[in-house]
This record gives structure tokens, sequence and C-alpha cells, in this order.
């Protein structure tokens, strides 16, 4: 199999033109589709392939295309069968894969130049919608590449005569960067649109980060995740580690061993900030969810977002792609107003039957307590100084999940701490939440951005105290300190995994990190994210504050008018014929000097009938022009002409007083 | 319809071209501001795909994407340029062309050089009969490039506009130029069927001044030229090793026939003419000399490819002639 690949290859050189043109063609098709293959359905993706394979096969062996009809019929199929696994044709996935069945059928009748470059312009496009989908800056170098190589077989497949590859590459390498300061000009001064103007289904994605509901065990597992969650950079002062709480879903409804989001509408309470606000700019990842990680608790947020009764930050719509917003916060508040009764009932409400061992402990410890605030401080308590362990690997809990923890195991993540703790409140006769969310963040020294990734997912409670309001209690804090103030690494013990440790042990590979990440952050903000914002801030750079819709044009048509002339100027000079020999130059010079006295020599008038024309029309020149005339005849037409004669010769014409 | 539409446009530039630019000298250094560039029906894909790229870049507010739609938009802007650059200042002139019979598809050669250091690609030349299969013209070299005509009556065929274009880059323009340099071929009379037997032979025994004719009398040995027969070599000579000589003959009575217009009588001036033209090229053809004899004109009998083109150059030129 092998051997027969590589006498393939080697014969690949007298293969006919048009099969190679083709390889090249299908070898681009499969370089833009490699990055899709994850997306695709998978039958799909085979479909093509068996289709791609076949006609190369059918190429080599130059059997014959299948007919028109068996053509049409195999598209009709495959339409629908793309119809069929996404039950439409819009959209972008949907619209995706139907590029690349189409494209792969398209090879079915490829015999042309024209189907070639069909087939490249759909390779193209398929580029194109790779973009849409990720935008990462891992993924330029090969986008880049395959555009490159896509381009050069596009010149190749429009030769008639044979241009080496490596030509077709050089060409159009330097074609390129000859373009690129143009589309990187027509990037900075196209005027920027905000939002989509008609909205297509977004893609279907698994979403990531937190849930709308915790169970014991999801953080845990969340947590063994090193991917990013959000950026967040602060502007001027920064909130100590342990006020770094992200606010994410706030829960309110406890089955016994479930929390999930509250889907009433309830009437939201002012929120007064007692301590410091924050300014920061947050970049939410993709999570295809609508939370945004505000620090606890925003106070101002863009329109683009809404704040619900319990303080959640909510996105307009899905995070599909990189979203930035500028929020406001603060960690210290006190909500106004006594609690709504529907809320304080929904704050209390605690399943039938379910964790009697709990309730009963909650009852009686509440008893012996005379406030709400020292029950809580009791509960905390009882956390730290038990054989309470704060671990990613906690054991599996019975159905009275609570009753186990609480009782048996004593084993568990923050999720376990806060669940328990939110319960044990709650049978208390204290309103009490679940809120989930992150907490704490890596700082990257070298772009001055809080990287909070999953492995920071966290849980904890909020307890209504009356005359204060929502109280945040962190459960978890009480068991490990070293969590809420230095992080997941340190709180875990040595013996278990965790994401990054391994960063955090070498400072090389912990700067390496940092490094990446400042450049994913640049690549983020300033091309990903690149808006109104950043292009008038550029523009001010050069001079142009204020830029609005008409600068920007004027922008456009300098830059536009800047590239013609340049393009134009450069190509005339690599297109200038070589120069030409001295006599030629000298000779041509006596022409032009002689025009400017109206004597300009004809297209059809040799030296020699020129000169005697001339020399009739300034007869007090006529001697020395025959000389001229003489010299220069025998010099460009004579044998071996004299080094001498054409220095006699420039002397002659420089003596000349026209 | 569309069809027709495009072609009446078409003849208008060119007229309108022609006026513009006159008649052009041989050879001639193509100017930039003589080349047209339009987007050919590739490159208006291509503006399409790019504008579906950009509409859906701006929809989904994706920047990657929007300057990826930017950057093929910026390389056909460079690949235009580059069209019309790779036209621009070649050299252009009219090569031979063969003379045909009439019916027969007259080549036009037009070499085209190139002046720069840069080669130029996939340079074509073409009529409304078709044009040449584009051709890659190296620095300083130059490519003969071959237009054909269809030759429909005899006389001198004259191509007087022709267009050069290029495709290069990409297809995805078409940069051109009206060439307005007339170029001539001569057209030979349709020979006509064989039937009507040649006058016969005569024999020319005045021949006797002529020393470069006949086969009668031995005159001498000259020096051998490529081309001789090797029947007239002077063997004898070559073996005393005097060099290669050829035997001379003269004073000779030589057999030809003498062509006459008067003597095809009543059949029309073309029909005559495509008589002489068959018995013309049936002499050639069997090496037997022929003379030709025409209102004001009249060729001696010979031989040889040069005497026969100059006897059909006769017959294609002729004018006048009634029916007498």
């Amino acid at each position: 199999m092998a051997s027969a690949a590589a006498a393939a290859f080697a014969s690949a050189k007298h293969w006919p033109r048009f099969t190679q043109q083709l390889l090249w063609v299908i070898g681009c098709y499969a370089l833009t589709v490699l990055p899709q293959l994850g997306d695709i359905s998978l039958w799909l993706t085979i479909l093509a392939g068996v289709t791609v394979t076949w006609r190369i096969v059918a190429e080599l062996r130059q059997w014959r295309l299948p007919h028109k009809w068996i053509r049409i019929a195999v598209a009709f199929a495959a339409m629908l069968s793309v119809f069929a696994t996404y039950r439409t044709l819009n959209g972008l996935e949907a619209g995706t894969a139907f590029l690349v069945v189409m494209g792969a059928i398209k090879l079915l009748e490829t015999q042309n130049k024209r189907d070639l470059t069909i087939v490249l312009f759909v390779s193209y496009f398929l580029l194109f919608a790779g973009f849409l989908y990720d935008q990462d800056l891992l993924l330029l170098p090969y986008m880049l590449l395959a555009i490159w190589i896509l381009t050069a077989t596009l010149m190749r497949v429009h030769q008639s005569a044979h241009m080496r590859s490596r030509e077709a590459l050089g060409t159009t390498a330097k074609m390129f960067l000859q373009a690129i300061p143009l589309a990187a000009l027509l990037f900075v001064f196209f005027p920027r649109l905000p939002g989509q103007f008609w909205s297509l289904p977004a893609r279907e994605q698994a979403r990531t980060g937190i849930d709308d509901e915790v169970s014991p065990g999801d953080v845990s597992e969340l947590s063994v995740s090193g991917t990013l969650a959000f950026r967040v950079r602060f502007d001027g002062a920064v909130p100590p580690p342990r006020e770094r709480y992200w606010r994410g879903p706030v829960l309110h409804d406890f089955d016994g061993r479930t929390w999930r989001r509250a889907q009433y509408p309830y009437v939201e309470r002012r929120l007064l900030p007692t301590g410091p606000t924050y300014k920061y700019r947050l970049v939410m990842q993709p999570s295809q969810r609508v939370w945004i990680f505000g620090l606890d608790a925003v106070t101002t947020w863009p329109r683009n977002a809404r704040r619900t009764f319990d303080y959640q930050l909510w996105a307009n719509r899905p995070i599909a792609t990189l979203m930035v917003y500028d929020l406001e916060s603060a960690s210290n508040y006190v909500v106004e107003g006594p609690l709504p009764n529907l809320l304080r009932a929904a704050a209390l409400r605690l399943p039938e039957g379910r964790n009697p061992r709990s309730l009963e402990f909650a009852r009686t410890l509440r008893s012996q307590v005379d406030s709400d605030e020292a029950f809580i401080a009791a509960v905390l308590n009882k956390f730290r100084d038990e054989e309470y362990f704060y671990t990613l690997e906690p054991p599996r809990l019975e159905s009275n999940s609570v009753d186990d923890f609480l009782f048996n195991t004593k084993r568990g993540f923050c999720e376990h701490f806060a669940s328990t703790f939110t319960m044990l409140a709650r049978a208390a006769g204290i309103p009490a939440r679940v809120v989930a969310g992150y907490q704490g963040g890596e700082f990257n020294p070298m772009n001055g951005y809080f990287n909070v990734r999953q492995s920071d997912a966290h849980a904890w409670s909020e307890v209504w105290i009356e005359g204060k309001g929502w109280m945040r209690v962190d459960p978890t804090a009480a068991v490990s300190p070293q969590r809420i103030e230095s992080g997941i690494d340190a709180a875990i013990s040595e013996d278990e995994e965790v994401p990054g440790r391994i960063f955090v042990r070498s400072t090389l590979l912990s700067q390496l990190r940092n490094a990446w990440d400042a450049a994913n952050t640049f690549w983020n903000e300033q091309i990903v994210k690149f808006g109104q914002a950043q292009q008038q801030s550029l523009l001010s750079l050069i001079g142009i504050h204020d830029a609005d819709w008409r600068a920007l044009g004027w922008g456009l048509v300098a830059t536009l008018i800047g590239f013609f002339a340049s393009m134009s100027l450069y190509l005339a000079l690599r297109y200038r014929p070589p120069r030409r020999e001295p006599l030629v130059q000298a000779y041509e010079q006596l022409c032009k000097r002689f025009a400017r006295i109206n004597l300009p020599r004809a297209e059809h008038e040799g030296p020699h009938d020129y000169l005697t024309r001339v020399a009739v029309a300034r007869p007090e020149l006529a001697k020395q022009l025959s000389e001229v005339r003489a010299l220069y005849v025998n010099l460009r037409y004579g044998p071996n002409p004299l080094s001498s004669d054409i220095s006699r010769f420039r002397f002659l014409i420089n003596q000349l007083r026209i | 319809m569309i069809r027709a539409l495009v072609q009446r446009l078409r003849n208008k530039t060119r007229a309108w071209a022609r006026r513009r630019h006159g008649i052009d000298p041989d050879p001639l250094t193509l100017s930039g501001r003589r080349i047209y560039i339009l987007p050919s029906a590739l490159g208006i894909g291509y503006a399409f795909m790019i504008f579906a790229m950009f509409i859906g870049a701006m929809n989904y507010g994706n920047n990657l994407a929007l300057a990826l739609a930017f950057l093929l938009g910026s390389l056909g802007l460079t690949a235009m340029h580059y069209a019309h650059r790779n036209l621009a200042t070649v050299r252009i002139a009219s090569a031979l062309c063969e003379p045909v019979f009439a019916g027969q598809l007259a080549t036009f050669r037009v070499s085209i050089e190139n002046t720069s250091r840069v080669a130029r690609h996939e340079i074509t030349v073409s009529t409304d009969h078709g044009g040449a299969k584009p051709a890659r013209i190296d620095p300083t070299e130059r490519s003969v490039l071959e237009l054909t005509l269809p030759a429909l009556r005899r006389g001198t065929l004259v191509l007087d506009q022709f267009e050069i274009s290029t495709r290069y880059p990409f297809g995805l323009f078409r940069a051109w130029a009206y060439v307005n340099m007339p170029m001539r071929c001569i057209v030979y009379p349709r020979p006509s069927e064989r039937g009507i037997p040649p006058p016969p032979l005569e024999t020319d025994t005045g021949g006797a001044q002529d020393a470069t004719r006949g086969d009668e009398e031995y005159a001498g040995l000259r020096a051998f030229h490529a081309g001789d027969s090797p029947r007239r070599i002077a063997w004898k000579a070559y073996a005393r090793e005097q060099g290669l000589h050829v035997k001379v003959y003269a004073g000779t009575a030589v057999t030809s026939h003498m062509f006459d217009w008067s003597a095809v009588k009543g059949h029309g001036v073309e029909a005559r003419l495509s008589q002489l033209c068959r018995w013309i090229e049936d002499a050639f053809a069997e090496g037997r000399a022929f003379g030709l004899r025409m209102p004001g004109l009249e060729i001696a009998p010979n031989i040889g490819p040069a005497h026969r083109q100059r006897c059909l150059t006769a017959l294609a030129l002729f004018e006048g002639g009634d029916d007498g």
C-alpha cells in the first residue's frame, strides 16, 4: 500500500496537468474542511469523504464521470440529507454542512477550469465559515496558510502554460503582502454597526460553565477544567481576594438534592453600596449561556444586559462569541426595604420529608441561640471545628444528601457546604439561597487581567438578615480559608489532581502561559472585538478625533486612492524595461532637446533622415550634425563600435548649441 | 438576443477605440492608457462571494470574517493591477503571413515581445473568429501568436484590428486593448476542379542565350550548392579530389506551358482565374515549367516556388478583365 502510494507520487510529475490541478484543488478543499470536521455531523463527513476519494480514484484511473442525472440525483439526496440532519438549511451549522457536501459533489462533475474555480470558491467560503465558528489566535496561522495555498492554486488553475507551484506561491505571497495594507486600512476605517441587523439561528453548541442547577458534584466536576471562563481588568482599585465573588445564577428551589433557579418574577429591591465601588471590564468567553459573571453585586451595566431581581446579570442573548462588558460593582452593599412575602416564602421553602436529621439539627440549634447571626456563626463553627474536609473528590451521597454529608461523609466541595448551609438556615427560619459563580481569579502581570477559569467555579450562600438585607455567607471559607484567599490549588491537598497546578510550580511555564494569555487578550481585544471604541481610539492616535461616518468615508477614499497610486507606481517600476545602452540614451536625449525647439522626431524617421531634416532647419548646426549623424549610424549599425567613439559622440552632442 | 446586444456594444466600442487611437505603428509598444479592464464572469462571481462574506461578517459582528472579506477584496484589486500591468508595455509587431487559397484559413502571425524583466503570463490575441492559446512570455523573450481568419475571396485579406488580452493572474479580470495594426494576407484564387486540360507544352528554342537553363550542352563546372541535383555532380572531378562540383548545361530546348488569360474564355473572371490557378498548381506539382500571360502582364516561363508565388499573386491581385 505504502509502496503503491510512493510509486503514485513518483509518477505525479507525469500526470496530465488537469489531474495535477484537480488534486491540488481537492487538497485545498480538504484543508478548509479540516477545521470544521468536529462540527459537521459524522455521516455527512463520511459522505463527503467517500465522494472525494471516488473522484480521486476516477481521475487516476481515467474512469468516466457519472451521468448528469446521477449527479443531480446525488446532489438532491445530499441536500435532503443535510435538511434531515439539521431540520433547516438556514443557519450557520446547516449552511456549512451544505457547503461541505456540495463542494464534494461539485467535484463529481469537475472537468474544466471553471468547475475547479467553483470548488476553490466553495473552499474560500468554508474558510469564512471557519472564522464564524472559531476566532482563536491559534487558528490564525492555519487559516492564513490555507488562504495562501488556495490562492496559489487558483492562480495555477488559470494558467494555460505550465507554472511551477513555487512560482505561483511566490507571486501570490507577494500579492498578499501588497494587499494586506489595504485590507488592514479598510478594516480600520470601515464603519462598524452596533449589533446584528438580522439574526440567523445561532449554532447549537455545548454549553459550558456553570449551569442553572447545582447538585452535589456539579461544581467539583467543573473544577477539573482549566478552561478560561472570563477575564476581568479593573479600572483603578482592585477588590481584595476575599471579595472576588463573581455572581452567577441564584438558586432558590431545592428538592432535597438539587438547587434550581426560581422561575417567578419577583420585585427587585434597591441595592445600596456601603463600601467602595469597582469599575472594570469583563470579557466573557463564549458559553452559550446568558450569565455575565459580574463582581457581586453589579450596580451599573450596559444596555445589552439586564439585572434580575436577585442581582444576576443576564446578557440579552446567549453568549456565543466573545463579549465585552464594562461594569461597575459594589462588593459590600445593603438591600433596602423588607423582604417581599413571596420571595420570603421561596427562600424558606424546603421539600417535604427530605433530610429529616438535618432539619431536626437546625431547629434544635436555633432554639439554643438567640439570634439568626448567632445561628449562622454556630453552623460555620461546626464546619470549622469538626472534621469537615474540602476536597475535589467527595464520596457519593445517598438520596438524603444533606443528612449524609452533614453526619456521615463530612467531605465535600463548595456546593456541598453551600447547599447544606442554606438548607440548615432555611430550616432555622432564615431566608436563604444558593449562589453559583466563580471565586478568585489569577492575575496576569503581562496584561493586567484577572483570568477566571472553570477551576475557579464556586457556590456560596446568601441569607436575609432583617435590616441588612441579603448577606453573603461562604461556608467554604470556614472549612478552607485558603480556597478564598489563594485559590483552589492552595486549598486542595497535594495528592489530588488540580488543573494548572503545574503552572504554579514552574515559573517558566507560568510565564509562558502568561505571555500566551497576554497575546490572546491583545488579539481578542484589538482584533476580534475591534469595534467603534477601538476604532475611535486608534483614529485619535493619528489625529482624527471623534471620527464620524463622513471622516471614515474620507479615510476609505484616501486609502483606496493611496493603494491605487502605490500599486500602479510599484508595478510600473517592476515592469519597466531594462536600461537602454548608453549610445541610445545619448541619442534619445538629443532628440528630446530638438523636440523642445519644435523639431520632434517622427515615429517613422531613422537617425539619418531625422538629423538631415534638422540640419536643413538649423543650417548653422549642419556641419556638426553631419558628424554626429555619421558617428551615430556607424556606432549603432556598423561593426565593432569603439568605446572611444561613444565618448566622442557624447562630447559632440554636448558641444551642440541648440 | 442578449448575445446580439453584446456584439453590437462590442462593435461600437471597437469603432470608438479605433477613432480614439487611430492606426497603430508597426511595431507598437502598448501604452497603459489604452488598456481596458473589466471583471470577467468569474470576477463577478468572486465579487458576489466577497459581498456575501462581508454581509455575513457584519451581521455576526465577526471581525476575522470581515478581515477575510477585506483581504480577498484587496487581493482582487491587486489582481486587477497585475492584469493591467501584465499587458502594458508589451511590444507588438506583425509577422509573416503566408498566402493561402480562397476558402482556406489565413493565418496572421503577431509577434509579442516582453521588454521587461518580469515574465508575462496568459497573453493572447483574438478576433471575432477566435483567438490563440494564451502564452507565457519570459523576460525579454518574444512569442509569436497566430490568428486565423477565413479567406473567403481572392485578393488581399486585411486584418485591421485585433484584441490583445490577458486574464492573468486569477482569471478574475480581463484586460484588453484594441490594436489597429493592419496586416495583409494574399489570397490566391481557389483552384478549380481538374477537368480542362492545360494548354500543350511548347518548346522554347531560344534558351541558348540563357546560361542558367537547359540541359542540352555541357557548359562547364561550378561549385556545388546545397540543393543541387546529385545527378549533376561531377563525380569524376570529386574523385580527383578537386572538390565537389556540378556540371552546368546550357543552350537548351526547354519545354514549358504558357497559361494565357485569353485562352480560357467565357467562364467569368473568377472562374478563369481559378482555372489558371489549377493549371499553375498542377504544373508546379509536377515540376513542369510554365509562364503566365495576363492582360497587361506577362511572366516568362520558369520553375520554382518563387515563380509560382509570383504567378499566383498576379492572379490574386488581378483587377479588371471583362468577360471578353
